[in-house]
């Protein structure tokens, strides 16, 4: 990975430029696959566990995605509500922005949340209301921060999305409190949505290493904590291309370094933590790392032995999407795993280099096609396993192909140390268990059936 | 009749799920289908990860992927071309376009394209059809029905509208509503065939999500009425409805080729059933078969051994209307005190109704459930339950929190006496607990 500091001073970061909002590719009709920008900004905030996010459209759009994903809070449960101003027919012909101000006035008044996030949906943005408006009007009415999310669905990606919803932090909440305490070892995380809990795995080994979280962007955040995110000594994105711009935008203008890591993978997480504890610029900070990190490396190479064994040449097909894939790449081969096959589908020409450097030419590159081009990697090339997101699950299973569920859907944690070793145990778990036998065996009945023809 | 709803501006929880998500169940019950939804593509990216997550099965559908400007300028533009690529590339055997509150506020007439290009490329052997489905009106069930009733007119319209040469005294068609599972859909095809009577459902989900393991993939469905079958309908004698938004499917039948139609409000409980039996063995002119016999005693004694803990117990029931109302049935059965009965969206069939309904959000079940036994509604409704002390039953749609919600059979003598022992569990669980 690219170095983020040169002669021992921190100059650039790696890359300084705001990932350019590359105009997304059109999406083909009849065969488009992926969530809507709603979706992106959607994920991307409501992690931030105590406040409301409203949903200002008809019901499809919150009806039928919430509640949807693994990010876990360690308190607040306000976020988990569904609000939506569930708009009728009279409401699109006559106008909505009444019924925003009274919706938000009412959850303001009975959840009494640090802020309510106000998502604009297509239908709401084609009727063109005046939400940023309302939200001004009512943020000073309550004193409440009543935050525009300005990402209706047909503007594009899921990604675009996500990008969206980093400006809506930069702009309207980080720079907008100020922490009690700082120390000198404060780091935000960016990117990191605490899936099945894996943040608070990686904030323990931070802890144990003399650092702390300071804002957490946005896996088990809190608004108020958010909004003192301009604070921190360094920002780590944890894979994610889509805040990236954030990032850079923090860098700009409060002049906090930061760099891209992982924590998918021994070696990813170990270097994820000394770049850390590098931008701290303590060096006893950095020796703790480096003392962690040994012992932690050592540890977990005697608990995995027995499941590299199972492992060693077996061959997987990773279709994840984005950057994700190079992280678990990574993973994957410290487990012995060859990786024979990757989506590209939504990574950057930045993500797909570093798949390549990873993995080189050996392994087929999916750029499209979803399941189809799945199967067919599978076949091609001999995979033992598809380690994929929910969506294609099911692909796999009918298939009876091992499938190991990788994106935010997910129950299980596979960051930082002990995230391997789950990891670990979860793919030998996965590929031994019995039922592979029996779904691969006719009935007898049927073999005889068959002889008798 | 008595229909409530809060005052509050907003909802808070929401029970209530898109009417197109109801369009695109329905088509999993066709044959190699692909419904399309015209709008911009998270709506289908939702509805596919929903019922997903739901059957825990691939689900078939695709979207006109609009975009800003795709909408100002040409929306159907865009669906021309979707229709074009999944017709070249696919060859399905029906396409259904469904609408969304996108292209419908945006006013596109996508219905006059769908019967264009339908002209144009001379489509015989297969059938294209569109249902204009807001989010802004109804549900899941008004969707559903919807859809499976422009389903029929196109249906009528490819086998030419006319009275059928010939009339099968012993087959049947069975239109069954969007709340049964596959694994109902199964039992009820089941309990008519053992009368003697071939039938024919639409759409059939027990025969594409109840869980195959056909290999190859297809991006269309896997299984559901094959296209002549459902043809076929018209040479029936009569028409099964089961659940009140079934019916105007079942009247378009009686119009265009005379064919009867009987309705079921459910098939869950004693009543219901006895019911739904008394008539197939009129019709069939066939005795029930014994095993009816055993399955109603066995029944009958389940209520008795279940009686002791049911009784006193209090339920909230939120479910989409067809569904709120035969579970109602069969919990009155037990002695279940029905504290709140609640659904997303007002129907015919409420308005007839002499209960109390609310039509309202998972909040609103919260409201009333402090001190009540049990909580019925989809797995949204589990962290209300927590918080209000109630025993959380899961049914409806989406049930992601446990396995086999898609299966499990809730019709008939034996559909009713699992339910009455599992809601009989949690209340027997709960009484464990102190409760
Ligand atoms: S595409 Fe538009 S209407 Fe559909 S879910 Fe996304 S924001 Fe809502």
């Amino acid at each position: 990975m690219e170095p983020a500091v040169s002669n021992g001073r921190l100059e650039v970061s790696c890359g300084n430029k705001i990932p350019k909002s590359t105009p997304c590719p059109r999406p083909v009709p009849g065969e488009a696959s992926g969530g809507c920008s709603f979706d992106g900004a959607q994920i991307t905030l409501i992690p931030i566990a105590d406040a409301a996010h409203l949903v200002h459209g008809p019901i499809a759009c919150l009806g039928n995605s919430w509640e949807s994903r693994g990010s876990l809070s360690s308190g607040p449960e306000l976020s988990a509500y569904g609000f939506t101003t569930d708009l009728g027919e009279q409401d699109i012909i006559f106008g909505s922005e009444q019924k925003l101000h009274e919706s938000i006035r009412y959850i303001v008044s009975r959840f009494a949340p640090p802020a309510v996030f106000v998502y604009t949906t297509c239908v709401t943005a084609l009727t063109g209301e005046d939400i940023e408006g309302v939200c001004k009007a009512e943020s000073e009415r309550l004193g409440t921060p009543i935050i525009p999310v300005n990402s209706p669905g047909f503007v594009g990606s899921k990604n675009l999305g996500t990008r969206l919803a980093g400006d809506v932090l930069f702009q309207h909440i980080i720079g907008s409190t100020e922490p009690e305490q700082t120390t000198s070892h404060d780091i935000n995380l960016i990117g990191e949505y605490n899936i099945a809990g894996e943040m608070w795995h990686i904030e323990r080994l931070m802890q144990q290493a003399g650092m702390s979280i300071l804002s957490r962007i946005t896996g088990d955040g809190r608004f108020r904590e958010v909004g003192w995110a301009h604070r921190a000594k360094a920002n780590m994105v944890v894979c994610s291309r889509a805040l990236l711009g954030l990032a850079v935008q923090m860098e700009r203008k409060y002049g906090i370094p930061y760099f891209e890591g992982s924590f998918y993978g021994a070696k990813e997480t170990s270097y994820s933590l000394r770049q850390m504890a590098y931008l701290t610029g303590d060096r006893d900070v950095e020796r703790r790392v480096d003392k962690l990190a040994a012992r932690e490396e050592m540890r977990l190479s005697l608990e995995l032995e027995p499941y590299r064994k199972q492992l060693k040449g077996k061959r997987a097909v990773l279709y994840t999407g984005g950057v994700k894939s190079w992280s678990v790449i990574t993973a994957l081969q410290e487990l012995g795993i060859k990786v024979v096959g990757v989506g590209t589908n939504k990574s950057t020409a930045e993500d797909v280099s570093r798949i390549a450097d990873r993995i080189g030419d050996d392994a087929e590159y999916i750029p499209e096609g979803g399941a189809r081009q799945i199967l067919k990697t599978v076949r091609s090339r001999k995979a033992d396993m598809v380690i994929a997101g929910g969506r294609n699950m099911y692909m796999a299973l009918k298939e009876q192909i091992p499938f190991v569920d990788i994106n935010q859907e997910r129950h299980k944690a596979y960051a930082g140390y002990d995230g391997l070793l789950s990891l670990a145990k979860q793919l030998v778990h996965t590929l031994q268990h019995p039922v592979w036998e029996l779904t691969a065996k006719l009935a007898p009945w049927e073999e005889e059936t068959e002889f008798a023809d | 009749m008595l229909i409530k709803s809060a005052t509050k501006p907003v909802s808070v929880n929401p029970l209530k799920v898109g009417q197109p998500l109801g369009g695109v169940l329905a088509l999993q019950g066709m044959y190699r289908s692909m419904p399309l939804l015209h709008g911009a593509q998270g709506c289908s990216a939702f509805s596919k990860a929903l019922l997903t997550r739901h059957f825990r099965e691939p689900i078939a559908v695709q979207t006109s992927a609009l975009q800003e400007m795709d909408v100002i300028f040409d929306a159907d533009r865009n669906l021309e071309e979707a229709l074009d690529h999944i017709w070249s590339k696919h060859h399905p055997d029906v396409i259904g376009v469904i609408s969304t509150a996108l292209t419908e506020v945006a006013g596109v007439d996508f219905q006059s394209r769908v019967k264009a290009f339908k002209r144009e490329r001379a489509l015989k052997d297969s059938l294209l059809f569109s249902v204009s489905l807001p989010d802004f009106h109804g549900s899941l069930e008004t969707g559903y029905s919807s859809t499976v009733e422009s389903l029929m007119d196109a249906v009528l319209g490819l086998a030419g509208g006319k009275s059928p040469k010939k009339q099968r005294r012993t087959q049947v068609n069975l239109l069954p509503a969007s709340y049964l599972t596959a694994g109902d859909v199964m039992e009820i095809k089941d309990i008519i065939a053992s009368f003697g009577l071939e039938v024919i459902t639409l759409p059939d989900i027990s025969t594409s999500l109840s869980g195959h393991l056909l290999t190859g993939f297809s991006p269309l469905t896997r299984g559901g009425t094959p296209l002549d079958s459902a043809c076929q309908m018209l040479e029936s004698s009569c028409t099964i409805a089961i659940g009140a938004s079934m019916e105007r499917p079942a009247r378009r039948l009686t119009h265009a080729a005379g064919i009867p139609y009987h309705l079921f409000a459910g098939l869950s409980g004693l009543a219901a059933s006895d019911a739904f039996i008394h008539f197939l063995q009129k019709i069939s002119r066939e005795p029930a078969p014994v095993r009816f016999r055993w399955q109603r005693e066995n029944l009958l004694d389940s209520m008795l051994d279940a009686h002791f803990y049911y009784s006193g117990a209090s339920a909230v029931v939120a479910l989409e209307p067809d569904h709120m109302l035969s579970t109602a049935a069969w919990l009155e059965e037990m002695g279940v005190e029905l504290k709140r009965l609640i659904t997303p969206c007002s129907t015919p069939a409420l308005q007839k109704t002499e209960r109390e309904v609310w039509i309202g959000d998972l909040d609103d079940a919260e409201e009333s459930a402090q001190g009540v036994d049990l909580w019925i509604s989809n797995s949204h409704g589990r962290k209300g339950a927590a918080r209000a002390g109630a025993s959380f039953v899961p049914a409806g749609l989406p049930v992601y929190d446990e396995l086999g919600a898609h299966t499990s059979v809730s019709v008939g003598y034996r559909g009713t006496m699992e339910w009455v022992n599992k809601v009989g569990n949690v209340l027997l669980a709960e009484r464990g607990r102190g409760g």
